[in-house]
């Protein structure tokens, strides 16, 4: 393992990207993040910018008008890293699919920019906290 | 104002009405065409202190119906003023705007994507469609969802 991905996998820093959700599995992100469950014990730890993410979370289907910003910020975010899929929405546009304001869904969005990019999905509606841990937690014994 | 003092006061503006239909005791339809409708929203909203909810656009085949519904706080009774804008082509309603604020942001929404040209309306931009959603589409119109 080179060094960048041990540094990726020590402790990932993620930032969150909503494309379009309906704020249900935001607040499940939130609640990943408070004390109840608290990943911080485990690196995880939300940051403000995507300059300093490791990881994307990637809630909502994917609208047109986020997917060109969705696009921009995994630009900007240093590589190597991640990016979950969090939701129903975010793997295969839900209940939107075909709709006309949908882009999306996230991964094909993603590809557009670094057809390699690392991509793990947690599906639900919304998905448990408990469900995302074990996501990212397979997600990382697997690169 | 009870119910029986509402239902009194809505026999007023019946005169610019097109019919009357009610499909519950507190749920009630006033019936105009385009012209009317900042005339009995105006009486609605001034004269008898209705609160305005939230509007509503249908595209019903043969013309677009648009429905700002009212409610009395005091009696629970909702008061739906259903105008009916028949030229598909060029679909023109009076704004309530200028009267109502609150109405500016679901008028936007409803020229967004029923295409219905809300005149006198301060700020008729895009509101909820992409930036580079193609003009003259709009997306909740019948022949568009086919």
């Amino acid at each position: 393992m080179n060094w960048k991905m041990w540094s990726l996998k020590k402790s990932v820093w993620v930032f969150h990207v909503n494309t379009g959700a309906c704020n249900n599995c935001d607040i499940e992100i939130v609640n990943l993040l408070t004390p109840k469950f608290d990943v911080e014990r485990f690196g995880i730890k939300l940051v403000g910018s995507p300059r300093h993410a490791d990881a994307l979370l990637v809630t909502g289907a994917g609208t047109r008008q986020a997917a060109v910003r969705l696009q921009e910020v995994y630009r900007q975010t240093s590589k190597p890293c991640v990016v979950f899929c969090m939701g129903a929405c975010a793997c295969g546009m839900g209940i939107f699919e075909g709709a006309y304001h949908i882009a999306g869904p996230v991964d094909k969005i993603v590809k557009e920019v670094d057809p390699n990019a690392i991509i793990a999905y947690v599906p639900g509606c919304p998905p448990k906290p408990e469900a995302m841990i074990s996501g990212v937690v397979k997600a990382l014994a697997a690169i | 104002m009870n119910q029986e003092e509402l239902d009194n006061r809505l026999e007023e503006v019946t005169g610019r009405l097109i019919g009357v239909e009610r499909t519950q005791e507190n749920r009630v339809y006033l019936l105009c065409e385009s012209e009317d409708v900042y005339d009995v929203c105006r009486f609605l909203f001034s004269e008898l202190k209705l609160r305005f909810v939230i509007a509503t656009g249908v595209d019903a085949e043969h013309c677009f119906e648009v429905l700002h519904h009212f409610t009395d706080d005091e009696c629970g009774c909702m008061v739906t003023v259903k105008a009916f804008v028949r030229d598909r082509e060029n679909p023109e309603l009076d704004s309530i705007t200028p009267l109502i604020p609150g109405a500016e942001w679901i008028e936007r929404e409803i020229h967004d994507i029923l295409g219905i040209a809300f005149t006198h309306h301060p700020n008729l931009q895009r509101l909820i469609l992409d930036d580079d959603w193609p003009e003259g589409v709009y997306p909740l119109r019948k022949e568009v969802q086919r």
